[in-house]
């Protein structure tokens, strides 16, 4: 077989036609992609889209983590300033409460520290242990079992 | 930036060149059609796309490989669901009404399905677009040594497939 001549054979088949309805197809897609076939709002707006911004570009990858962490940020700050509403007026109710409290607890402590006399087991069993200088062998209890 | 008439001037020029080359590289006419509009949607958005280049169809043609490889790249692993495809389907010849010369171009076209994408698309460039070494190496990127050694692969499987179909017709 002769190299040349089955080039010049190949080359000689006819390629297929691109399907003429393409044309105006791809030509009418190819013009509305084009910025001037834009309104004049519409391009000024798309320019803005296009020009780099830095909050998007921190943004955008997590958005949707970060539109949750911001709810939930304003929840939070919504309960905080609702809670300092009624914060003076919990402060108002719960100290007479506190006040007599404190002057029963001294009471019960008084009438225990009378109940119980100056030698309180309490007292000794504050003490800290005392540790024993002898080696474990010569520990009596030790010897006796050995 | 190309006005409509100069984008519908381009489009006559190029677009049958573009076409063949794309369906011979995808095997595939919808992805033939979408990179074809996506070659004219950017010639139509981007100013000065063809200004620099020395000649506008192996230009184009580069652009046409670049998002070939693009979409093929972008899909990974269905690759080898394309590959497969691009054995099956999609004849890049016109019909022919000779009997000996439709069962050619069928086997012709699925030979060439059978060659790697990028000796291929070097196949292509030689014998249909008729450009040298030196201008399919600019235009795929590659050496003009590679080129020629990707297109003498080519064609020896190539001449080796359709040895038989070619002595008959011959």
């Amino acid at each position: 077989m002769n190299p040349d001549e089955f080039e010049k054979h190949l080359q000689r088949q006819p390629l297929r036609q691109v399907p003429s309805e393409w044309r105006a197809e791809i030509l009418q897609a190819a013009t509305s992609a084009r910025p001037s076939s834009l309104d004049p709002l519409a391009r000024r707006s798309g320019a803005k889209a296009a020009r780099p911004s830095l909050l998007s570009t921190i943004l955008w990858p997590n958005a949707k983590a970060w539109a949750g962490l911001g709810c939930v940020w304003i929840l939070i700050f919504a309960l905080h300033i609702a809670s300092r509403g009624n914060s003076p007026m919990l402060a108002q109710v719960s100290a007479p409460e506190s006040a007599n409290m404190m002057i029963t607890l001294k009471d019960r402590e008084q009438t225990l520290v009378e109940l119980m006399g100056n030698n309180s087991p309490a007292k000794d069993a504050d003490k800290p242990r005392r540790l024993d200088p002898q080696p474990r062998s010569e520990r009596p209890g030790t010897t006796a079992m050995a | 930036m190309p006005d409509k008439s100069d984008l519908q001037r381009l489009y006559d020029e190029h677009a049958q060149a573009l076409f063949a080359f794309l369906l011979n590289f995808t095997r595939d006419e919808n992805d033939t059609r979408d990179l074809l509009q996506e070659i004219f949607s950017r010639l139509a958005r981007e100013p000065g796309l063809l200004r620099g280049a020395r000649e506008a169809r192996a230009f184009l043609i580069r652009l046409a490989h670049n998002a070939a490889i693009d979409l093929i790249r972008r899909r990974g692993t269905r690759q080898k669901y394309h590959d497969q495809l691009a054995e099956e389907e999609s004849y890049i010849f016109a019909v022919a009404k000779d009997a000996d010369e439709a069962a050619f171009r069928e086997s012709l076209s699925r030979a060439l399905a059978g060659l790697p994408a990028d000796q291929r698309a070097v196949v292509h460039l030689k014998l249909w677009e008729n450009l040298t070494f030196e201008q399919i190496a600019e235009t795929l990127d590659i050496s003009p040594n590679t080129a020629a050694s990707r297109y003498r692969y080519g064609l020896d499987k190539l001449r080796e497939h359709l040895r038989p179909l070619y002595e008959e017709i011959k």
